[in-house]
């Protein structure tokens, strides 16, 4: 009884500690720009971080199962050059390349899943491969050359919904559904137990495999929402998304999702993306230069990791106090 | 010596290095011999074959190829990524065990190339420097003299730019996103722009590096058009980056009020300067860079004369030349 009273107060310091920090970053950008407090650096924010919010759900998931998806910045790259060739090269009707665009995001995840599952091997490799594969077939798909397709995807960044665009929207919806889905429901709980102790979760009889294909299949799907999202802002670019999975992680574990498996939350994890970006933002607001800003993202990486190192203890020590 | 060799036994892992020694002789044994047509042998060393800008210069290099059958032999390798320095000169050091007649070289880096291509000159081989050109001071210290065939990248830069200034006013606000910090074509557009800014008056409020990336110069131009609103320019070091800045300015609202500048010519933005979104590119016929190089390696391969560096042609490209 009284463990899961404290368990509320403690989720919401989890938010608060991850707000402070957002706070405290908009208040430096805001004190060393003239215009960083300003509708336009909020709406520019609120444009930029659907793609990647949306891929970190999907990671947030696959880190929890204690597995990793390096794939996701070049199965993104994939489904976005699937939808632009479509678009642009074949004339395809809108409603049939976005559902190719996000067929391929899902099979890439299943492939992965799959052989992740069948034969027990790390996802850290299999994902590397596959990282590999879905670039190289980009550039075969795309002839590795950039496809104008902004005007054919004008819907998707230009609809708005009480000043929101779609895409925020749907980014938002997407990070409540994932966290309802974590919290709220069994395959929520399994995922949990299958990151914890895989073991014991198999002998509880959860099946471990069918989790973990899903959530794979999930995070490849989430990379063909998100394709959507940056191909209609940033065009079919072959390079598109390189590096992103780093970014995408980085974001994932500053918001507190563990590494190691067992312990995330798709709410901290928008937390970590918004990080990620006002700092992005911020630095370039106050015309940072590259050494600079790779600098200072490095330590707020691993200042965000110290400080929830710290608070876990903290709340590992209230929660024995309570007991 | 003898003491040397029983030391090396120890080595568990000698096997594997006489397996690859043996591998290497037999690749290079199989070359030599694929080669004895008389026909000079010519390798095509270039930087990431993803890039759209190298693809179109490799497909130029293998038409005239193609064209040219009983003149040379042509061998292309390319690189993964842009900035992967190791992996080509792994690449020339292996083309150079091989055996060729003249390389012909985009190099990833302005002067950490110039040892292996020093090894290569020592080995009797031709070199030619395009696209991205090596490090004058450096190569006089080593000693050596590389040829440069490729276009001036800053009267490039300089020629958008006074295309530029002709519709702006003396102390209007404009910007620049660079290349990647350590390029030289980056550098030397830069440099231009700033050559076309300073003779123009204008303010240059803002630079700095979107990593020749869409998404990165988008983050880049929303903060600086927030911080600046009476920004009048964006002055881009790639057609790429000249693509995030369409989508930045656009999020923003201000397509109409600020102008963007771009470089390289690719498919996707000739679209945008034929609709007034870009204002001007750059074309450098990239499609003609690698030819040009081909061209004078024979050249000097033939009649044996001394290396000097040729400058290729480089034009605006706007709404009126592209009519």
């Amino acid at each position: 009884m009284n463990n899961s009273h404290r368990r509320i107060p403690a989720w919401l310091t989890d938010y608060l500690g991850m707000a402070g920090a957002l706070g405290l970053l908009l208040l430096i950008f805001g004190l060393s720009t003239e215009n960083f407090f300003s509708a336009a650096t909020f709406g520019t924010i609120a444009n930029q971080i659907p793609d990647t919010t949306i891929m970190a759900v999907g990671m947030t998931w696959v880190l929890i199962i204690a597995g990793i998806d390096l794939s996701v910045g070049s199965v993104m790259a994939l489904s976005g050059a699937v939808l632009g060739v479509a678009l642009a090269r074949f004339g395809i009707p809108l409603p049939v390349a976005v559902v190719a665009c996000l067929l391929v995001g899902l099979l890439c995840g299943l492939a992965s899943g799959l052989i992740v599952v069948a034969w027990s091997l790390p996802s850290f490799i299999v994902t590397l491969g596959m990282m590999e594969i879905a670039r190289g077939a980009t550039y075969l798909v795309t002839q590795s050359r950039t496809l104008y397709v902004s005007d054919r995807l004008e819907m998707i960044t230009d609809t708005t919904l009480l000043g929101l665009s779609a895409p925020f929207l749907l980014a938002v919806l997407i990070v409540l559904v994932a966290q309802f889905v974590l919290s709220m429901t069994v395959f929520g709980r399994h995922m949990v137990a299958v990151g914890t102790n895989e073991t014991a979760a198999r002998l509880s009889g959860i099946a471990v495999r069918r989790v973990r294909l899903a959530v794979f299949a999930v995070s490849g799907l989430l990379c063909g929402v998100a394709a959507l999202i940056n191909t209609a802002r940033y065009q079919a670019n072959p390079n598109n998304g390189i590096g992103m999975e780093l970014q995408v992680i980085a974001a994932v574990v500053i918001g507190g999702t563990s590494l190691m498996g067992g312990r995330g939350s798709v709410v901290s994890t928008f937390f970590g993306v918004l990080i990620i970006k006002v700092l992005g933002t911020g630095l370039a607001q106050t015309g940072a230069q590259e050494p600079t800003k790779r600098l200072v993202t490095g330590c707020v990486i691993i200042a965000a990791v110290v400080l929830d190192y710290y608070r876990r203890r903290l709340r590992k020590t209230g929660t024995e106090a309570a007991q | 010596m003898f003491a040397n060799r029983s030391r090396l036994n120890k080595y568990p892992l000698l096997p594997f290095f006489v397996a690859a020694l043996l591998l290497t002789v037999i690749a290079s044994g199989c070359t030599k011999r694929g080669s004895q047509d008389g026909k000079p042998r010519i390798a095509l060393v270039m930087k990431s074959l993803a890039n759209e800008f190298f693809k179109t210069m490799e497909e130029g290099a293998r038409g005239h190829h193609a064209e040219h059958k009983d003149l040379y032999n042509l061998k292309v390798v390319g690189i993964r990524n842009e900035e992967d320095v190791a992996q080509q000169v792994d690449l020339i050091e292996t083309i150079i065990a091989q055996g060729t007649d003249a390389i012909v070289i985009a190099p990833a880096d302005s002067e950490a190339l110039i040892p292996v291509c020093k090894k290569a000159m020592a080995a009797g081989i031709v070199v030619i420097n395009i696209d991205n050109k090596l490090d004058r001071a450096r190569l006089e210290r080593e000693g050596i003299q590389i040829p440069f065939v490729g276009p001036d990248n800053r009267k490039g830069a300089k020629l958008a730019g006074d295309y530029l200034a002709a519709k702006l006013k003396a102390g209007d606000e404009v910007a620049i996103i660079e290349g990647v910090p350590n390029a030289f074509n980056g550098i030397q557009r830069k440099a231009g722009f700033q050559d076309a800014i300073a003779a123009a008056g204008l303010n240059l409020v803002s630079s700095q590096s979107g990593n020749w990336e869409t998404a990165k110069a988008a983050e880049c131009v929303s903060a600086i058009a927030t911080e600046y609103p009476g920004l009048k320019a964006v002055l881009c070091a790639n057609d790429s980056m000249a693509l995030g800045a369409v989508d930045a300015l656009k999020t923003a609202g201000r397509t109409d009020t600020v102008y963007i500048v771009g470089f390289d010519n690719i498919e996707a933005v000739q679209k945008l300067v034929k609709n007034g979104k870009v204002l001007c590119t750059v074309d450098q016929h990239g499609d003609q860079l690698a030819v040009y190089g081909i061209e004078y390696a024979l050249d000097i391969l033939n009649t044996k004369a001394a290396p000097a560096d040729k400058e290729t042609p480089v034009d605006l490209v706007t709404a009126e030349t592209l009519k």
